[in-house]
């Protein structure tokens, strides 16, 4: 069987060769796509440790369980690779929250807290914090001079890396073992093996050192890509989503998503799939040719599974020498070009992050460099057993198949088609038209499947352009509004009273700065709507309403009333005009004009979001009316921000909506952001800040963005906002030029991830057309042969044959219209507004790529079958007609 | 008057050790209307023969006139011009388009010369005459062997070509199919005055025709007919 298969695969080259071209193309795609899909999530991965923290899990503990723990023995089911221990020794709360820290070296790599300059605290009275602290507490002298933080003054030793975002939580000062403060609370940080589920470790972990697992905090935007939680089971999932009344379709696939990694599973297996779609119509193809050498086989006595023994071994021997070859090219050239990505976007994430520390440093110290090309070998692994076993499966089928057909309707040509009694040549006609359209059209079932096997490619290409598109817009509104990181410089308060405020001066001095452009001062006062009628999503404020800071400090934050109607809490914003008007693009419904909204006093409002893409803003519309309450800052204390004391101590206005927004632009981080919170999309009410004062009195601001002016020194500007700030208590300035940056970086390689795969499955795609078309004209080469016998001229046979390529062409094109307009763009559309919860999904493929790929389309349908066609009219006619008639092994007569 | 004339046409396929003589030295004239049958055994050459007659395949050496034309002289296109308007062919498979229906498939070459100006009461005479005007929207393989080999000499006749040329047009055919179909050829050479070229392996039905012409082993055999012995150079 083995020296049958080699034999005809020598002797049909060119198939040979077609086949094997597709298994390693398939091969690159496969090894490809799913290693840049790996390669992008642990991009993900390590953008996340760069934000969050390199770490996984931390538990409230004492310093003899950390002893425990370090000496105890490694056991088989957990791996504890790193552990980190950091210690509160003593808080101080004057004009900032500062935390008097003491930390073991892996708790400060876990948490990029590395040094920078200088040496770390040894003595008591030595202090190492980082420059974002260091700053915003005054220091601007050099190491070694002292510092006071409360009612004691502090040596600097040394500077360290700051948090990402350092603005949040307290500030940390780190403090020697020496250092004795008030109290102590001892927390272990801890990395686990990442090669294995993290979830397993940790209850291994927890059962050995007797914790409770309710001590824990999870590190959860690290640990999803590890297994940080116990996957529920698939079934039940489903099930779930589609019985229950809080499930849907969206649910099944973000808890996928979530549990067991879908984009990346699922991508695997589709592109297995796509694979052997590939391989097997150019398999087929091949086998066609041979279909009575088959049939002349099995009349020689050789039985229908030595025949399927000989095909499996020719595609096992194609596949087993084509796959590791293809798995290589494919990883080869996309690391060359990710690697030339990377490097030309990460050079200047690298620069600034290596910057000197400047007087408010810089709050990310260490970006997303050069991202790794990680090799995928679980889909490799995957993607060959598959194709193994799919290969053997289609060859069995293509023998079953050759069952079904007898010698006599190999011999008669396609007579599937559908038989019209109709005479076209009873009028004037042009027959050569015809026989086109009746080559083409004669079985519909074939020529949908012709035209959909053209298609696919194309529509995998545009839906992955229609994201990448949308993913450019979307990474620039989020970086712009309240989930992203804004503007380069922020100085906020650190105060969670609505007292303490920035003054219109201050703000004034920033705008008027040579170095900034872009301030925007924002102003802020917590509210409450009232009588809300409908909330639509029942449980939507149930665990703010738990949470216990919520209760103590707001009393709660969606309160029902007797009257069936209910009382949320809201934060209230004032924006300045241009940021407002900035706003226009997050509407949902409604738009956002600065001037309506002060001429008419209509307020706009950030609508609630189910976590799956879903907005709602409790039914109401633009042009519906709320009725707000703010304190009145005459007789204010924080427990008015309960909103339970006398009717004099409120303001109570009532406002007309003038749009619904899905973000905020900036916002307080305090207030509602607070805690679990911080990220989290929070209600907003937003007006001008001219609003803010004729409805509230409130002048002066909360919090001013800005960004660098171009060309400018921005350590110098920093610096300057530094010194106008020095007065306004509790103001501090975090710089996040550098962080912003990376993020941009961050964004662009994704991008390029998205595009390599459209590229590739462009140029697979177009090795699959080149091939169907290829067929479609051989397939009929003894058709064209008797028509040439019958006096078409070279030039007639060659428009005829263009012809089929255009028609071919442009329906494919037609084809790839509708189903990427209709179908597709639909199914995109729901998969980035709710799984992928884009904030903008309006953009489209641009028309250049659009009509660009249906031209490229019907001009390689048209090189595909011209190719064939010049081929054919260099064969002997005779030879085309009798070969291709019985079969090929019939030798021509002479 | 001859209508058809070659002259020490000689025809080689493949090269070198691979090297097959089809045709040797092969000089022939044929009279206009005559019906003459090319009879040899199988490989003897008879088929090429014909091809090169119909120009769809070139000699290696020597000239074919048809109508006092060269065609070897002709350009690609002039020969597939010259082809169409005055040889017809009918192969043993049949040849149709699968595609087509009986009238369609008939009606195809006229397509190619006259663009949309069919003769359809030519073609309705044609059908008629070879009894296959009921059959006429029928598709090829709703025909017997016999009916689907009208319809090819109705295509081959469609264009009035001066020569016909057929490649064992009886050779998938029962005896009594066979005996019309060679009535039908008869009587068409007879009514357009057609010169017709029949290639068959049958000696019976080669005897029909006005003239037997017979090939072995790529040469025109004349009178005694020679047979080569197996293993030598001897005749028998």
């Amino acid at each position: 069987m083995l020296k049958l298969a080699w034999k005809y695969m020598r002797y049909y080259k060119s198939q040979t060769l077609a086949i094997f071209a597709s298994i390693i193309l398939t091969a690159s795609l496969l090894s490809g796509i799913s290693s840049l899909i790996y390669s992008s999530q642990k991009s993900d991965l390590a953008n996340n440790k760069t934000i969050y923290g390199d770490w996984h899990y931390y538990v409230e503990t004492d310093r003899e369980m950390y002893e425990s723990v370090q000496s105890g023995e490694q056991r088989d089911d957990y791996l504890l690779e790193r552990c980190g221990r950091m210690e509160i020794r003593d808080v101080a709360a004057e004009e900032f929250l500062i935390c008097f820290i003491h930390a073991d070296e892996a708790y400060r790599q876990m948490t990029h807290r590395d040094l920078l300059e200088g040496a770390l605290p040894e003595k008591e009275d030595e202090i190492a914090a980082d420059g974002f602290v260091l700053s915003n507490l005054g220091f601007s002298g050099n190491l070694g001079d002292s510092l006071r933080i409360g009612e004691k003054d502090y040596i600097v030793t040394g500077i360290l890396k700051s948090e990402w975002d350092a603005s949040s939580g307290e500030m940390e000062v780190f403090v020697s073992d020496s250092f004795t403060g008030r109290g102590s609370q001892t927390f272990l940080y801890l990395g686990f093996d990442e090669e294995e589920k993290l979830y397993r470790q940790l209850d291994a972990f927890l059962r050995e050192h007797e914790i409770s697992s309710d001590a824990v905090v999870n590190n959860g935007e690290v640990t999803r890509y590890l297994g940080g939680e116990e996957p529920a089971g698939i079934y039940e999932t489903v099930k779930f989503g589609l019985t229950e009344e809080e499930g849907n379709f969206t649910y099944i696939v973000l808890k996928l998503q979530s549990d067991y990694n879908l984009a990346y599973n699922g991508m695997i297996f589709l592109l297995c799939l796509f694979s052997l779609f590939v391989i097997y119509s150019v398999f087929s193809i091949s086998v066609s040719k041979r279909t009575s050498e088959y049939g002349i086989l099995k009349t020689l006595g050789i039985s229908e599974e030595q025949i399927a023994g000989t095909l499996i071994l020719e595609l096992w021997t194609m596949f087993l020498t084509g796959y590791p070859f293809g798995c290589f090219l494919g990883n080869g050239i996309l690391s060359l070009v990710y690697q030339k990505f990377s490097g030309v976007f990460g050079g200047k994430s690298t620069k600034a992050a290596e910057k000197v520390l400047s007087a408010a440093d810089q709050t990310l110290a260490e970006g997303v460099n050069a991202a790794r090309f990680c090799l995928s070998w679980a889909a490799m692994i995957f993607g060959f057993v598959f194709l193994m076993i799919s290969l053997a499966v289609v060859a069995l089928m293509v023998v079953r198949s050759l069952r079904k057909q007898s010698l006599r309707e190999v011999m008669s040509g396609d007579t599937s088609f559908t038989k019209r009694r109709k005479i076209y040549a009873l009028r004037p006609v042009n027959m050569a038209g015809v026989v086109v359209r009746k080559f083409m059209f004669s079985n519909k079932r074939k020529v949908i499947g012709i035209l959909l096997s053209l298609s696919v490619g194309e529509c995998i290409f545009l839906c992955t352009t229609y994201m990448v598109e949308n993913l450019k817009i979307h990474a620039e509104l989020s970086l712009k509004s309240d989930d992203g990181l804004g503007s380069e410089y922020r100085v906020s308060l650190k105060s969670n009273s609505l007292r303490d405020t920035i003054p219109e001066t201050t703000a004034d001095k920033i705008k008027n700065m040579p170095g900034t452009k872009g301030v925007y001062a924002t102003k802020f006062t917590f509210g409450e709507v009232n009588h809300i009628e409908e909330l639509e999503w029942d449980t939507f404020f149930d665990y703010q309403n738990t949470d216990d800071y919520f209760v103590r400090r707001y009393g709660g934050i969606c309160l029902p009333q007797e009257d069936g109607t209910y009382k949320i809490k809201y934060d209230v914003y004032g924006y300045e005009d241009e940021l407002l008007d900035q706003l226009d693009e997050f509407a949902l419904e409604g738009s956002v004009d600065s001037e309506t909204l002060k001429t008419e006093n209509k307020i706009i409002a950030v609508a609630n979001m189910d976590g799956q893409g879903n907005y709602y803003f409790y039914g109401k519309k633009p042009g519906d009316t709320i009725t707000l309450r703010v304190p009145e800052m005459d007789h204010y204390t924080d427990e008015l921000l309960k909103f339970q004391s006398s009717e004099e101590d409120y303001i109570e206005k009532e406002f007309e909506i003038a749009a619904i927004v899905s973000r905020s632009l900036a916002r307080e981080e305090g207030f509602l952001q607070e805690g679990f919170y911080k990220d989290a999309l929070m209600p907003g009410l937003i007006m001008t800040n001219e609003q803010m004062e004729e409805n509230f009195g409130i002048v002066n601001y909360s919090f001013i963005n800005a960004s660098p002016a171009e060309d400018a020194d921005t350590e110098k500007v920093s610096n300057q906002i530094l010194q106008v700030i020095r007065d306004v208590p509790k103001a501090v300035l975090a710089d996040y030029s550098a962080a912003i940056e990376t993020q941009k970086n961050y964004l662009r390689q994704q991008q390029i991830f998205f595009s390599s795969i459209a590229v590739i499955l462009f140029v697979i795609s177009l090795f699959h057309i080149a091939n169907s078309m290829n067929h479609t004209i051989l397939v009929r080469r003894r058709e064209y042969g008797i028509i040439r016998a019958m006096g078409i001229t070279d030039i007639g046979f060659y428009k005829m044959i263009l012809q089929t390529g255009i028609l071919y062409g442009v329906l494919a094109d037609v084809v790839i219209y509708l189903v990427y307009n209709h179908i597709l763009r639909r199914v995109m559309n729901y998969y980035m507004a709710h799984v992928l919860q884009f904030l903008h999904v309006q953009t489209g493929v641009p028309n250049r790529v659009l009509f660009g790929i249906m031209a490229l389309n019907v001009a390689v349908a048209v090189t595909a079958v011209m190719f064939p066609a010049w081929k054919m009219v260099r064969e002997n006619i005779i030879s085309e007609i009798t070969e291709s008639a019985g079969s090929g092994a019939n030798r021509k007569e002479i | 008057m001859s209508i058809l004339e070659l002259r020490h046409v000689g025809k080689t396929y493949g090269e070198k050790e691979n090297q097959v003589n089809a045709l040797r030295d092969i000089s022939l004239q044929v009279e206009e209307g005559e019906f003459a049958a090319i009879v040899g055994t199988s490989g003897s050459g008879k088929s090429t023969l014909l091809n090169l007659m119909g120009g769809l395949d070139n000699p290696t050496k020597g000239e074919i006139f048809i109508k006092n034309r060269e065609i070897g002289a002709l350009s690609r296109k002039e020969l597939t011009i010259f082809r169409r308007r005055n040889i017809g062919f009918v192969f043993q498979n049949y040849s149709l388009m699968p595609v087509l229906n009986v009238y369609d498939n008939v009606a195809l070459p006229v397509t190619f010369d006259r663009g949309k100006h069919i003769n359809r009461k030519y073609i309705e005479e044609l059908l008629r005459e070879l009894g296959i005007w009921e059959k006429r929207m029928k598709y090829p393989n709703e025909l017997s062997g016999g009916q689907q080999q009208r319809v090819a000499i109705a295509r081959a006749l469609v264009n009035k070509p001066h020569v016909l040329l057929c490649d064992e047009p009886t050779g998938n055919l029962d005896s009594s199919t066979t005996i019309e179909v060679m009535g039908l050829l008869k009587a068409s050479c007879r009514k357009y005055q057609q010169t017709i070229l029949m290639v068959t392996h049958n000696e019976a039905i080669a005897q029909t025709c006005d003239r037997v012409i017979h090939i072995e082993d790529g040469r025109i055999v004349t009178g005694k007919r020679i047979f080569p012995a197996k293993g030598g150079d001897e005749e028998c």
